[in-house]
């Protein structure tokens, strides 16, 4: 059926499925090439032209995520060509980007590729700075920040939207270097289709959307702790970005390494705020004769628990007490209710939400 | 589910049946989304046009509580185009002559006249599904949230039976489960009828194993469900309950009830990581600590167990439910073991259990998350089940045969409830009511509903409106969709100032007490005063 396809890239010869992209052998040759515009999870655009490499018998250079490999290929990805293409082009995309105090891509959100590719491969001449009108709408959503001047216009998020959360809530406005990212008529994301999923965030090269809760933070300050969604029944894994005993961002694991995929929804991905919510119980507390509650110590509370639940025992037998345990909470915690209702007073009575 | 979440974008035909996963599960909706962009056909039933039923290939879009018929009826299909899986149903089935039997008369044109559904799709999606090699079914509480669920149930695994689509990848019988760990709580024998493992307490040889690891004797008869729990407490035999993260009275249906029960109670604890509406009976109440603030592990829905880590402390002297269920345990004079944290407590229950005697924390903490059944520390867990035939003996046809809801709409409550959730809020909304992004896509209670229903009541969208069953009202928002069949009213769950399950129907599924929430009578009446625009939710 379908024969694999030998490729030479940099030297190093390896075998890619048919339709396998250049980039791809790269990545099974275990040679980096940097990109922008490109995701798995998404066709390739090759919009970017940060992977573009030199490919013999190609007048031009050619972008690697989108050109298909074919057998007999030899590719070179750090040529002098492309080296010089690189800084020329990086060149281009600051003299079009807020920069900061060194003259480098500012960080905004988690991280800015732009600016790890600056350093990592140089710039050529320094441009004029292009200046155009990108004056972006306020909006009142509060989880999706968009800044114009952080946006190299790889429209990474929007295929995104179309073609993973497939409910095409952005979309690309405006010509030549007025171009940014909009909504239809420049409505707010909450007057659009858009399902807060922040997945555009996600696979923000730049920065430029970012998690506005998280706006201003240092992100390299943040500690990630890997964990699973307390939501729905998908189990999607999430990494806590936890700064000075607060939850301030939750991000998806790598596309590819989970049952998610790199995906989270509005609940999974913004709904924290009632993990330090003033709501939250932080006390025991005990009915009153007077029928109100008061707090009380742990021992107090674990004391009266105690002894209620066993007079119900000794006065009607174990069967007149009900144990209703919970699916929000662990296995082992679950475990634990049914031990307690089973071994510590004798009845089976024990169940959960799972009848419903 | 018998098969995994990331086999759906391999899939060839899904039969998507009683779930809206765009709203309930996102991420297995962008795995369907992603399998549809490449080729796969769609097949969606389901009483509204949800979303998925844009993309879909084949919208069957039945009456609520038909369910049944429209199994039948496919079955029925099936069998007279003998499009059966004759290899498969001789070597892994038993009873195949009942299904027979049972879908007999159950024609397409019969099942029209009850399901509302043409016969030509209903035989359209029979010949798809049966003709495809990767075809799996996904469903959730939209097949067992009726009085008749087990009977969907058992029409659902009739299909998957005599087709052979099982031990089969990309395609199987996926429930979708609901909650973060249902899955974990039941493999964890939170269950009347189940130690950990799914050992039944009446098999004298499980109890003695239990009895044996725990030091005690324990009780050798069945216990309560929750739904007959809450019958139990209104009559007075059950006087006693400790309730762990379940807010009853807004969950459970027929709420009256469940107040009027929880009033009658002599002693009730609560343990929770807020106040909630059951926090009004509560004698005691311990906070807890939330899934951000312990560690342990939730088992999804394909099975696989995963970690949750600590990252942040819980808020003032809120503890670890484990910590509380150990420390209570030793209040009442039963000796729990001194556990240094969660894995020992895991490591307790996968000794106990065949089906997890390989899963640890260590391991899943070096290789992530593992699908039971996993028995042996060096098994790889298992994707797909039934890879070899079913995994206990043969697969039982089960006969099944179409039945109304308990409660059909009639002249004094003339439009057909059904209940669910939304895309933006959770269950009960303690959490995503205090979340600004949820509450700035919807506020409140909505009632879902046809123009011409609204019409001929004088309503328009965002009138405000009174809801009434025979068991209670509440108010709630008009919302005109074109989503809805006509006749058929739809509202979600999530807001304790409009408790939707005030109207519910409590009468439950014979075999698992599971609470009729998708079919009710209702009417509806209009009510003085602004209705609230900004309560109007967007469209989605």
């Amino acid at each position: 059926m379908s024969q694999s396809v030998r490729i030479t890239v940099d030297g190093v010869e390896v075998q890619v499925e048919p339709g396998a992209t250049v980039l791809t052998a790269a990545t099974t040759a275990g040679i980096a090439v940097p990109t922008l515009c490109h995701e798995a999870r998404v066709d390739p655009m090759g919009s970017c032209r940060m992977c573009l490499v030199e490919i013999e018998g190609q007048r031009r250079l050619q972008p690697s995520c989108a050109f298909p490999a074919s057998d007999g290929m030899v590719v070179h990805t750090d040529s002098g060509r492309v080296r010089r293409h690189r800084r020329v082009l990086l060149s281009m995309y600051l003299a079009d980007h807020e920069l900061d105090e060194d003259g480098l891509p500012k960080e905004r959100g988690t991280g800015n590729r732009l600016r790890q590719h600056v350093l990592e491969h140089g710039t050529g001449p320094t441009l004029p700075p292009i200046a155009a009108d990108r004056s972006y709408r306020e909006d009142d959503n509060p989880y999706v920040h968009f800044d114009p001047e952080a946006c190299i216009l790889c429209n990474l998020c929007v295929r995104y939207c179309d073609e993973v959360e497939a409910v095409s809530a952005i979309t690309l406005a405006n010509r030549g270097s007025h171009t940014t990212i909009a909504t239809a008529d420049q409505r707010s994301l909450l007057d659009t289709s858009c399902e807060l999923c922040g997945g555009c965030i996600a696979v923000c090269p730049t920065g430029a959307m970012t998690e506005r809760p998280a706006l201003g933070l240092d992100w390299r300050r943040e500690e990630k702790i890997r964990t699973t969604c307390n939501f729905c029944g998908v189990g999607c894994q999430l990494d806590l970005h936890v700064a000075d005993d607060r939850i301030v961002r939750i991000t998806s694991p790598e596309p590819g390494r989970t049952v998610n995929d790199g995906n989270l929804c509005v609940k999974g991905r913004f709904a924290y705020e009632f993990v330090h919510h003033d709501d939250r119980l932080t006390t025991p507390l005990i009915r009153g004769g007077d029928g109100e509650l008061r707090p009380a110590s742990w021992p107090e509370a674990l004391a009266a628990a105690a002894a209620g639940l066993l007079g119900v025992k000794e006065r009607h037998g174990a069967d007149a007490l009900g144990f209703v345990s919970s699916s929000r909470c662990t296995g082992e915690e679950n475990y634990l209710v049914q031990k307690l209702a089973r071994a510590a007073f004798g009845t089976n009575n024990c169940h959960q939400c799972a009848a419903t | 589910m018998t098969n995994s979440i990331p086999e759906i974008r391999d899939t060839d035909l899904m039969f998507v049946i009683g779930s809206n996963t765009t709203e309930a599960h996102p991420i297995i909706a962008m795995e369907m989304k992603r399998a549809v962009r490449r080729g796969a056909r769609l097949i969606v039933a389901d009483p509204r046009a949800i979303w998925l039923s844009e993309i879909a290939d084949l919208h069957l879009q039945l009456k609520p509580g038909t369910d049944v018929a429209l199994l039948l009826a496919m079955s029925h299909v099936i069998i007279a185009e003998d499009l059966v899986d004759h290899a498969f149903i001789d070597t892994h089935t038993e009873d195949f002559g009942a299904v027979v039997e049972a879908s007999r008369d159950a024609t397409p044109q019969w099942a029209e006249t009850i399901t509302g559904v043409a016969a030509d799709d209903i035989r359209t999606a029979a010949r798809w599904y049966a003709t495809t090699e990767r075809a799996g079914i996904y469903y959730t509480l939209g097949i067992t949230e009726h009085t008749h669920g087990t009977d969907n149930v058992y029409g659902l695994a009739n299909l998957v039976l005599m087709t052979g689509h099982l031990g089969r990848h990309a395609a199987g019988m996926n429930p979708l489960r609901g909650q973060n760990n249902v899955q974990g709580a039941n493999d964890a024998g939170a269950s009347p009828v189940f130690y950990p493992g799914y050992q039944r307490v009446t098999d004298p040889e499980a109890r003695a194993r239990f009895e044996d690891a725990w030091g005690v004797s324990l009780p050798p008869e069945e216990g309560l469900n929750l739904n007959v729990m809450m019958k139990e407490m209104a009559r007075g035999r059950i006087k006693g309950l400790y309730v762990v993260g379940e807010d009853l009275v807004l969950s459970e249906p027929n709420a009256t009830e469940v107040e009027r029960g929880l009033n009658q109670c002599e002693f009730v604890v609560l343990q929770d990581i807020f106040l909630n509406e059951t926090a009004r009976f509560a004698d005691v109440i311990l906070p807890a600590a939330c899934f951000a603030e312990k560690d342990g592990v939730f088992t999804n829905s394909d099975r696989r167990v995963q970690r949750v880590r600590r990252a942040v402390s819980p808020p003032g002297e809120a503890r670890a439910d484990w910590e509380i269920l150990c420390d209570l345990a030793r209040a009442v004079g039963y000796p729990m073991p001194d556990y240094a944290s969660p894995a020992e407590i895991y490591a307790e229950m996968a000794a106990l259990s065949d089906k997890f005697s390989g899963i640890s924390h260590a391991r899943i903490d070096a290789e992530g998350g593992l699908q039971w059944p996993c028995p042996t520390p060096d098994h790889p867990g298992t994707p797909t089940l039934h890879g070899d035939g079913p995994i206990r003996g043969k697969g039982v046809f089960q006969a099944i045969a179409y039945r109304p809801s308990d409660e059909l709409p009639d002249e004094d409550y003339p439009l057909l409830l059904s209940t669910g959730r939304t895309l933006y809020h959770y269950n009960a909304g303690t959490q995503t009511r205090r979340a600004s992004g949820p509450m700035s896509k919807q506020r409140g209670n909505f009632i879902e509903m046809h123009r011409r229903d609204a019409k001929i009541r004088g309503l328009s969208d965002g009138d405000r409106v009174r809801v009434s069953s025979r068991r209670g009202e509440i108010e709630a928002i008009v919302w005109i969709s074109p989503r809805m069949r006509r006749g058929c009213v739809w509202m979600p769950l999530h807001f304790p100032e409009s408790p939707t399950n005030l109207l519910t129907n409590d009468a439950g599924d014979k075999i698992t007490g599971t609470g009729e929430y998708k079919v009710c009578a209702v009417t509806l009446s209009p009510v003085e005063g602004p209705g609230l625009e900004a309560e109007a939710p967007a469209a989605c």
